[in-house]
């Protein structure tokens, strides 16, 4: 039989697809979903890290965050990073992103300028920042051998806020850009040109063809910066180490820096569990709201 | 008017770059009392040399570290994901998009949050504080954007290629191996840009899992630990910054291209 093939041994289709998924699940479920459930355990007992068997407080943890001073002021400026810092970076994208939409070397160049902060990652464009902003920096410089006193972009608890916000927001919308550039030419050139015949100016093509196409690309710029400043950390580690006398710790900062001073270990579990519940409800909140637009698109 | 804000765009990014250039050439002094300012007689490579040969926290031993990391990250999760998304894209099962879901998850969970719990199982296995540890910790970290992108690009490859194979006697695994990972050469491209990029940056995982007790930097952990105590010298500032994004920078002029694409990929994909 000039056809016959090498007898293989084969294993069952069962056996053969156990094989190709184990490996990864066994490491999701060890690294991810166990410590999850873990820590949603942890969160309703008294546990502190020594005693080998943690009592049940029931609700008591999460009621205790409720009242507490810390977690709310935390809440507050996470809350404040998080809505300026989202619309402030897809305003920014978009606007850019419009700017850029057009082939050139001068519009490639400039998308590169816009994005390289990603790549140098947060806790370096934390220090590179505190080296600019503090109370000893390069601006604090200029004002000060210019004769003014300088101003407190990291020593004033209002200040700090807002140089947080501006930081999150100088390294991150570089993204939105790039994904925005992405969403705008999915947008049919026949669309524009048809809205152009009709005459229809720049700012009404750009409202009732261009943004309505957009929908799946703010969709996935909103939820994508959300989701990203919510847990915004190492930025405010390396800006301002959570101060002035931590009135700009944001959620994670506090819960890091809770966990690590130990004893009440199921108190931070309980605040981390919050968080990634209020991290999954917005991202597929968000999702779902903005189903409504995408579907007017594809309708 | 667009040009104005162009150029205002341009010059808002660049000036933190600049300052991170040139002040890590000037003394203390040059640099408070002209931070903007290149006094061309007086630079001097001296801080870059002493930023390069500090001997508590060797920068250059933690460039090869960190990308010993990546590549480690990268292969490791390169191995456990595209087999599993090829079960899954094939897959039409409840349990496959059960499975998918259970990966997706993972894009929406803070990993500076679930870290902490992480320690505990770590512990437990003995793993906590090791390079193993680190690697399995980070890789589990990776493998909800490598499931998205290698499901949703499995997925636009024929069928009839598995049935091909399946015709010629290759079971799943051959057929995976031999048809289907060379083609997700594109894919792989992207995770691997991504991933690389993560792990690069990436401080809070290497700095709570590794510890300082381990004495393992990677970068990011050794310009902490050397701007740490110093925040006010910035004849050390500078110099450790500017050394630990060179490396990255020429990456990034390099791959500007791919870093790009691969950013649209992860986000859109699927």
């Amino acid at each position: 039989m000039p056809n016959s093939k090498r007898p293989r041994v084969t294993l069952p289709l069962g056996a053969s697809h156990a094989v190709l998924l184990t490996p990864a699940t066994i490491m999701i479920v060890l690294f991810m979903i166990v410590p999850i459930v873990l820590a949603a355990y942890l969160s309703f007992t008294d546990w502190d890290g020594l005693t080998p068997n943690p009592q049940s407080v029931g609700w008591d943890n999460y009621t205790r965050l409720l009242h507490d001073a810390d977690v709310g002021h935390a809440a507050i400026v996470t809350l404040i990073v998080t809505v300026v810092g989202t619309l402030a970076c897809n305003a920014a994208g978009l606007g850019l992103a419009l700017l850029l939409n057009r082939p050139g070397r001068l519009n490639t160049v400039l998308r590169a300028v816009v994005f390289y902060p990603y790549v140098i990652g947060p806790i370096i464009i934390g220090f590179l920042w505190s080296a600019i902003l503090g109370a000893n920096g390069a601006i604090a410089h200029v004002f000060s051998n210019a004769g003014h006193s300088p101003l407190p972009f990291l020593s004033d608890p209002t200040w700090a806020i807002g140089s947080i916000v501006a930081v999150v927001v100088w390294s991150q919308f570089g993204v939105n850009v790039v994904l925005y550039l992405a969403g705008l030419q999915t947008v049919p050139p026949a669309l524009h040109e048809a809205a152009r015949v009709d005459g229809a100016g720049r700012w009404q093509t750009f409202r009732s063809v261009t943004w309505p196409m957009l929908a799946p690309s703010v969709t996935v710029n909103l939820v994508l910066v959300l989701v990203g400043l919510l847990r915004v950390y190492e930025i405010v580690l390396a800006l301002t180490g959570g101060g002035p006398a931590g009135r700009t710790n944001t959620f994670a900062f506090l819960i890091l820096s809770e966990s690590f001073r130990a004893n009440h270990l199921g108190y931070g579990a309980a605040q981390a569990i919050t968080l990634m519940v209020v991290i999954a409800a917005l991202a597929l909140g968000l999702t779902a709201l903005r189903r409504r637009a995408e579907d007017a698109v594809t309708a | 008017m667009t040009k104005l804000l162009k150029a205002l765009a341009a010059l808002v990014m660049l000036v933190p770059g600049y300052l991170l250039v040139v002040n890590a050439f000037k003394s203390q002094d040059d640099i408070t009392r002209s931070p903007f300012g290149i006094p061309f007689d007086r630079l001097s490579l001296d801080h870059l040399g002493a930023a390069l040969s500090n001997p508590d926290f060797a920068i250059t031993k933690a460039y090869v570290v960190t990308a010993l990391f990546a590549v480690a990250v990268n292969v490791l999760s390169l191995a456990v994901s595209a087999p599993a998304a090829y079960v899954i894209a094939r897959g039409t099962r409840l349990r496959h998009r059960t499975l998918l879901g259970l990966f997706l998850v993972g894009l929406f969970i803070p990993s500076q949050v679930l870290v902490i719990p992480v320690i505990y199982v770590l512990k437990y296995l003995g793993l906590m504080g090791t390079v193993t540890g680190f690697l399995l910790y980070e890789t589990t970290l990776t493998l909800p954007v490598s499931m998205f992108l290698y499901v949703a690009y499995i997925k636009t490859l024929p069928r009839e290629l598995d049935e091909a194979a399946r015709v010629d006697g290759a079971g799943p695994i051959v057929t995976f191996w031999r048809v289907i990972l060379p083609l997700m050469r594109p894919a792989v491209a992207t995770a691997v840009v991504l991933h690389t990029i993560g792990v690069w940056t990436d401080f809070v995982n290497p700095q709570i899992i590794l510890g300082p007790g381990s004495s393992l930097y990677t970068v990011t952990t050794s310009v902490y630990a050397a701007i740490g105590r110093y925040s006010t010298d910035f004849t050390v500032v500078y110099p450790n910054l500017l050394m630990a994004v060179a490396p990255v920078l020429v990456f990034f002029v390099l791959l500007q291209r791919n870093i790009v694409s691969g950013l649209t990929a992860g986000a859109t994909k699927g």
